[in-house]
């Protein structure tokens, strides 16, 4: 029973807002969910924090391996926390220069903008630009082709690499104009209008089956795993 | 300590002396942050308060601004930290990383709470409270929307998890959003992803310019269909895929193979622009080496 | 000469008099279709004025009245440029009648007459939106299939299901883990509940924490979200139940990290690095951090099997991972691994819309191939464009 009325609950709302895509009146619902959603996700923050908190202390008070890191994250979130809630820093706006509340808490000069700018976007472009390393790593990798699927891959990363590329052009800058389609850039073009495009679309149309049937699966509760099991 | 650490010990501390070196080398030093002083509401007669705003070093007015600078080495140090895993796991790392997932995780909390507990939420439900405190810009005319109890409840419900007997209440809000939510996206993905590639597919094999048949757009136009065809039916699963449509499965999978090969290409390029991005702030910002913005005077 | 100056002027004054500004004409109205009856279409025939070539211009543009049929205010609801000959009005009530009328406008103050509505009208609301009627038929065709594939599995014989490499895999990663005395990590993605991929993620989770505790082995799943964190504690301790194994079940191996993408990715690699886990399981939505997590993984020796529905992501996940489910294999992957007759046939339903998604690619491409043969106004022609705008399009009433 405790997952059967979670159950019809989703399928009610679900086939609802099926039902509201062809209803002028409730096609503007979809924009009003999306709020809703947010305010949730933002309640559900509750439950994140408790965990993270929980989390770290156990590993504190339990002396695990890296308990020290754990204090580290605890300190950063509790002063992040406290700048962003209590607008640390924050003046009150000019419109309104007796209520400090209203300033944005992402002040130039405030606590919070300063955790952004030289803590948070910092540590988080450098991850990103991580990638470059990995890309490199991940290319090694493929040129070990086992296998004519890899090699395709690998062959036609290459063309594309090259043919959007000065490089490219100029490589091929000798070919004739009738055979055009045989510089880089050329067979870059076929690619991406043929090849890149058909896949492309096959992959989207299957994603969009899929889609609607694992969201008919919840609906109909065919799939009620997210819910956990019935006794408990 | 053993002749790992000693080896990483001795570099670390090269590399201290040599910033040490480079920052005492010249008078102005570097990856120094400089600001000014502007009112808040510069029209204002009666609203006489300041602010301060990153301003170039070549302004008359700038000052250096001790946290901005701090938080700029900082933000080095964190960039070589994130850098360091690239060799392998150490202290830095895990420093730099568990100072990441604290700030990031709050910071989400914070941007949850502003931007949908009280922008959201509350002043849909409570106008006029907003108004004394956080939102004094709302409008006279707004009336509560009692609507926004039904968020309010099932948010409610969600928090009941962390009594110790609540947590079944917390499935009946998770049902709400993901049935929504599935509907929603039953409908939107159907329109689309499945009817408009359908329409954008649906083109001529043979295409006729000014009376004559163009040879190359068949061909391509052909490929197309072919190329799409064929990857769907790699995607069939009900059928074995032996004889023709094996075949015809395989021809499938070279086309997304292709398509995995295109996106590949367009990906690397876009990650060493990443790279390069990081690099110009460690060089520019901090070490002052380089100045391609023309932002410091000549000289420094 | 003066007399005949004189009278000069007064020819001209009255040819002034004579050239007023023209009217449009032709004024229609009629309700705007598929709406909740606050809106009414407009159209008219430019006024003889309106000349596109004409320096200077005469007319700059047209004026919108509207007015009550028992009311004499008249009321302007709108304005155009020159050479517009439409006007969609969408303050009106519905139910209520309204006249509109409409002026052409010159250089100054120079108003043609107005041109009136011969009749009322009255815009109307509408139940439902009648230019997506051809997609709802898709929508129940491609819905029918599915659920009549799912309810006929129940019945007839088992249904064949292609293998699927990757998911046949899951067993033998977590066996190898068991073996090697190393965990299995289990990442359901970045986003949300409200994502289906997130969804097919925590189904698949499911099946794979099933699995784990019946091999007595230890499976580790942090999440991006807190939501996804609630339900990825209902289902695995649901799938531990499901084992016949409850006390295996450790809440804390299901945590929260945090929401943003590369801090939940640093925590991730770091936790790779440190415990170095035998198996690891990617399903749901991924996005740059693919990369790195996936050539972590490769660095600690683990058997990676991923799936994703974001086709950018799909390269790295082939390149780095030993298995990778591409796009609607994510989605079959819970139906795959259950073996239920009810799942299975769902999955005979999504392949019944992609031979319907072939059949229409089919038939308008020979449509095409014909109209471009037979040229301007075949019936191919017709015919194709019938299919394309309103069959596939939102033509027809829309």
């Amino acid at each position: 029973m405790k997952s059967t009325i979670p159950w019809l609950i989703a399928a009610a709302t679900g086939f609802v807002m099926i039902a509201a895509y062809f209803i002028p009146a409730a096609q503007g619902w979809q924009g009003e969910v999306g709020t809703w959603f947010e305010i949730l996700a933002a309640f559900a923050f509750v439950l994140g924090g408790a965990n993270l908190f929980a989390y770290h202390l156990g590993k504190i008070s339990a002396r695990r391996a890296g308990w020290g890191y754990s204090g580290v994250t605890l300190v950063a979130f509790l002063v992040t926390l406290a700048a962003g809630m209590l607008k640390l820093g924050v003046p009150a706006p000019d419109r309104y220069p007796t209520n400090a509340w209203a300033g944005d808490f992402q002040f130039e000069g405030s606590v919070s903008w300063w955790l952004y700018w030289y803590l948070y976007n910092p540590l988080n472009a450098t991850m990103f630009a991580l990638l470059a390393f990995y890309v490199s790593s991940a290319a090694f990798r493929a040129f070990r082709a086992k296998n004519t699927e890899a090699t395709v891959l690998l062959v036609t990363a290459f063309i594309v690499l090259l043919g959007r590329t000065y490089a490219g052009a100029w490589l091929t800058s000798s070919v004739p104009e009738n055979y055009s389609a045989l510089t880089f850039p050329g067979m870059t073009a076929i690619i991406l209008a043929v090849g890149n495009t058909a896949g492309q679309r096959a992959i989207m149309i299957g994603i969009a089956l899929g889609v609607a049937a694992t969201s008919l699966k919840v609906l109909l509760g065919v799939d009620r795993s997210y819910l956990g099991s019935d006794g408990d | 300590m053993n002749r790992e650490t000693l080896g990483w010990t001795v570099v670390l501390l090269i590399g201290a002396l040599g910033l040490f070196g480079r920052a005492m080398s010249k008078p102005e030093g570097m990856g120094k942050v400089y600001i000014k002083a502007v009112r808040i509401a510069p029209d204002s007669p009666t609203d006489t308060r300041t602010t301060f705003t990153k301003v170039e070093p070549k302004d008359s007015e700038a000052i250096v601004s001790v946290p901005r600078t701090v938080g700029v080495w900082i933000a080095a140090l964190g960039t070589l930290a994130i850098f360091s895993f690239l060799y392998r796991d150490n202290v830095f790392y895990k420093l730099a990383e568990s100072v990441f997932v604290g700030v990031t995780a709050a910071w989400a909390m914070v941007l949850g709470f502003w931007e949908s507990i009280v922008d959201k939420l509350l002043r849909n439900l409570a106008p006029g409270l907003m108004r004394a405190w956080a939102l004094p810009g709302l409008s006279d005319k707004q009336e509560p929307n009692y609507l926004y109890i039904v968020p309010l409840i099932l948010g409610i419900m969600l928090l009941w998890r962390l009594v110790p007997r609540g947590a079944w209440i917390a499935r009946w809000p998770l049902a709400v959003v993901v049935g929504t939510f599935a509907g929603l996206k039953l409908v939107n993905f159907l329109d689309a992803d499945f009817v408009s590639q359908i329409r954008n597919t649906i083109i001529p094999l043979i295409v006729v310019v000014n009376g004559k048949v163009d040879p190359w757009a068949s061909l391509r136009n052909t490929g197309l269909l072919v190329g799409v065809l064929s990857s769907l039916t790699y995607f069939f699963f009900s059928v074995e895929h032996k004889g023709f449509v094996g075949n015809v499965s395989r021809v499938g999978v070279w086309f997304l193979m292709v398509t995995f090969g295109a996106s590949f290409a367009f990906t690397v390029m876009g990650r060493i622009a990443l790279l390069a991005a990081r690099v110009e702030f460690l060089f520019n910002d901090w070490l002052w080496l380089i100045d391609p913005g023309d932002k410091r005077p000549k000289g420094w | 000469m003066v007399l005949a100056l004189w009278g000069f002027g007064s020819i001209e004054s009255a040819r002034a008099q004579d050239a007023a500004l023209a009217a449009p004409t032709g004024l229609k109205a009629v309700d705007h279709p598929n709406d909740v009856g606050t809106s009414v279409d407009l159209t008219w025939t430019l006024s003889v004025d309106d000349n596109a070539r004409a320096q200077p211009r005469v007319v700059n543009g047209y004026e919108i009245y509207r007015s009550l049929v028992d009311g004499d205010e008249r009321e302007m609801v709108g304005e155009v440029p020159y050479g517009v000959e439409k006007f969609t009005d969408q303050q009106c009530t519905a139910g209520v009648p309204y006249l509109f009328e409409i002026i052409s406008v010159g250089t100054g103050e120079q108003r043609s007459e107005p041109a009136r509505l011969a009749k009322p009208i009255t815009p109307i609301r509408q139940w439902i939106d009648r230019s997506r009627a051809w997609f709802g038929v898709i929508v129940v065709l491609v819905c029918g299939a599915v659920i009549l594939f799912t309810r006929l599995a129940r019945f007839g014989k088992a249904t064949y299901v292609r293998e699927i490499a990757g998911l046949q895999a899951i067993d033998e990663a977590v066996g190898r883990a068991t073996e090697m005395g190393r965990p299995c990590l289990f990442v359901p993605g970045l986003q949300d509940m409200n994502e289906i991929p997130t969804v097919a993620g925590i189904n698949i989770l499911a099946r794979v924490a099933r699995t784990v505790a019946e091999y007595d082995a230890t499976l580790t799943v942090p999440t991006a979200r807190s939501l996804v964190m609630t339900s990825a504690r209902e289902t695995v301790q649901a799938s531990c139940l499901a084992a016949g194994r409850p006390e295996v079940y450790d809440e804390n191996l299901v945590y929260y990290v945090s929401d943003e993408q590369f801090a939940y990715v640093a925590h991730l690699t770091g936790y790779m690095v440190r415990e170095r886990p035998a198996a690891c399981f990617y399903a749901g939505t991924f996005y740059a951090e693919s990369l790195i997590l996936a050539e972590t993984g490769n660095s600690v020796g683990a058997l990676q099997i991923a799936g994703t529905a974001e086709a950018s992501q799909l390269p790295f996940f082939v390149a780095a991972c030993d298995y990778t489910l591409i796009g609607e294999e994510l989605f079959a992957a819970s139906a795959y691994l259950s073996r239920e007759p009810q799942q299975l046939g769902s999955l005979k339903g999504q392949d019944a819309g992609k031979l319907l998604a072939g059949a229409l690619l089919i038939v308008g491409c020979a449509l095409a191939t014909w109209a471009a043969l037979a040229g301007n106004g075949s019936p191919a022609e017709s015919m194709l464009v019938f299919l394309k705008d309103t069959i596939l399009g939102r033509g027809g009433a829309g």
